[in-house]
């Protein structure tokens, strides 16, 4: 047993996943924050796109197009000096500008904009490929429009979505790596790359530092991926077993 | 040239925007205007390195060879796991090693490399200076690498979707298998592959904002340091932080280019469509 501690305490490799398993913390934060707001506005973004009003179908469209048509790594720059220009006369005078311009609270903010634009657009590609007799059977028995939407639109919608957003949701959380890039870290507050990035430059083995933080990035990941298809499982219980649309990793896996 | 283009548009406009036209082109902001060439070199170089490796990639893939298939079964889905962050600034450094590595062992003595241990490069004459047209090419190259793995599973769908009875017919008259490859599977792919390659373009175009991590002064570095509050010593406040709107300048040029390449892959998807049997 003494080798086993030994080799332990000494191995490198081991050292590194100790000390990044902190700032790993800093990803999981980003994500598990921006998805569950991100999934509501996506869905309100979504609806707004497919509604037969005119102006809340331009809008929606405006604002998926503008945000999935722009990096996101420029999206944070925008939104931080955004904010930071109001501090003066804004923030600072509520006795709020700690928690505004505080990258914890910023960063979840741009995140949420962001993935709720992809995440609309998967969900109005969904949307629209409901099968159109459920629809039709629905009005036929006399459901109003909102049971309509809660018994046929919404289940098919999220069912038919699923593996796509399973994608989006791991693509969130790789660009969680994005936020200490554009905004300040305080003190010690460090995420993945960050924190890889400073023990490369004490030691400089990239080979190292980098391999570390990308097995964390790459067994949460499957997690993600092991999770969604548990979902997917259940939500598709009820299809028979050779119309199953099969849960792969490989669907259209682009943002 | 500059100067005839702001005296029209002074005549146009009146003459209370001559400070700002003048403003906005002098010499930094022309910089900052020219600097837009890196992140279109990078992005047009970098997709076609990504076609490249991603042409290797899909071979890999279906290759006979089981270890073969295995890299490219690895190349290809290791972009789904790590964030291609991380994959754009290691390649580069670990590039950088590797050649100051291979220069230590011609440049440097045991003696320095052992005093120097535990820290890099083992010692100052194995340093590999780069200059800009260097940082371009390895941006282009690391670019080619991750955008090439995307593409890559792009490509293989796309041979997988080329109909089965075109390749056997084609094997039937006679030609080698390399010949099949070449010129009915290859040949063929595009049609299906362009939809899935546009995105891989869109998502390369977007990742070009990165290249200020990768040493070059790209669009973005320039409009932080135009932003940044201004201050001359000899005409006081020029303006505030004005980095927003530097950025919100950016984020519309994306959004532009963006819908640019829409409409490019629209016309090539239309041209790459003509004389298939059906539309896709």
């Amino acid at each position: 047993m003494e080798w086993l501690t030994s080799w332990f305490e000494n191995s490198a490799v081991v050292q590194d996943i100790i000390t990044l398993a902190r700032p790993a913390t800093f990803n999981i934060y980003f994500a598990l924050v921006s998805i569950p707001l991100g999934f509501p506005f996506a869905m309100l973004l979504a609806l707004g796109k497919n509604s037969k009003n005119r102006i809340l179908s331009m809008l929606s469209k405006a604002y998926i197009y503008a945000f999935r048509g722009s990096p996101l790594f420029i999206q944070f720059f925008m939104f931080y000096s955004f904010l930071l220009t109001f501090n003066r006369s804004l923030w600072k005078p509520m006795g709020i500008d700690d928690i505004v311009l505080h990258p914890l609270f910023l960063g979840p903010l741009v995140l949420v904009l962001n993935t709720s634009a992809y995440a609309a657009e998967i969900f109005y590609g969904a949307m629209r490929t409901v099968p159109k007799g459920q629809l039709e059977a629905a009005r036929a028995i006399g459901m109003s429009r909102w049971q309509e939407f809660w018994s046929v639109t919404w289940p098919n919608t999220i069912r038919l979505a699923w593996p796509a957003y399973t994608n989006e949701v791991v693509f969130l959380f790789h660009a969680t790596a994005l936020v200490y890039f554009t905004l300040p870290v305080i003190n010690d507050q460090k995420d993945l790359m960050n924190k890889a990035g400073e023990l490369f430059e004490k030691d400089y083995n990239v080979f190292l530092h980098f391999s570390v933080a990308a097995l964390y990035f790459l067994v949460i990941s499957m997690l993600i991926f092991f999770v969604c298809g548990l979902v997917q499982k259940y939500l598709s219980r009820h299809v028979r077993k050779e119309e199953r649309q099969k849960f792969r990793f490989k669907p259209n896996y682009i943002r | 040239m500059i100067e005839s283009i702001i005296e029209t548009l002074v005549g146009l406009l009146g003459e209370d925007w001559r400070v700002g036209l003048e403003y906005i082109t002098n010499g930094k902001h022309m910089k900052w205007y020219a600097s837009l060439q890196y992140t279109l070199i990078v992005a047009v170089a970098g997709a076609a390195c990504a076609v490249l490796f991603g042409l290797i990639g899909a071979g890999l893939k279906q290759s006979a060879i089981a270890p073969l298939r295995w890299i490219g079964s690895i190349y290809v889905n290791m972009v789904r796991g790590i964030p291609d962050i991380l994959f754009i600034l290691f390649f580069p450094l670990a590039f950088e090693q590797l050649v100051e590595y291979v220069f230590s062992l011609s440049r440097c003595t045991a003696a320095e490399i052992a005093s120097n241990a535990g820290s890099w490069p083992p010692c100052d004459a194995a340093q590999w200076y780069l200059n800009e047209t260097a940082y371009l090419i390895m941006a282009c190259v690391t670019f080619g690498i991750v955008y090439g793995a995307f593409a890559a599973n792009v490509i293989h769908g796309a041979m997988q979707a080329v109909p089965r009875g075109q390749l056997e017919a084609a094997q039937a008259y006679g030609f080698t298998k390399k010949q099949v490859f070449w010129r009915f599977q290859v040949r063929q792919m595009w049609t299906y592959a362009l939809p899935g390659l546009s995105n891989v373009w869109m998502l390369l175009l977007k990742a070009t904002s990165l290249l200020s991590l990768l040493q070059i002064a790209d669009i973005v570095l320039w409009a932080d340091r135009l932003g940044g509050a201004n201050y001359l010593a000899r005409a006081g406040m020029v303006h505030p932080d004005w980095r927003w709107k530097y950025y919100l300048v950016l984020f519309f040029l994306y959004i532009l280019l963006t819908m640019l390449s829409e409409r490019v892959f629209k016309w090539l998807q239309s041209r790459a469509n003509r004389g298939m049997l059906e539309a896709h």
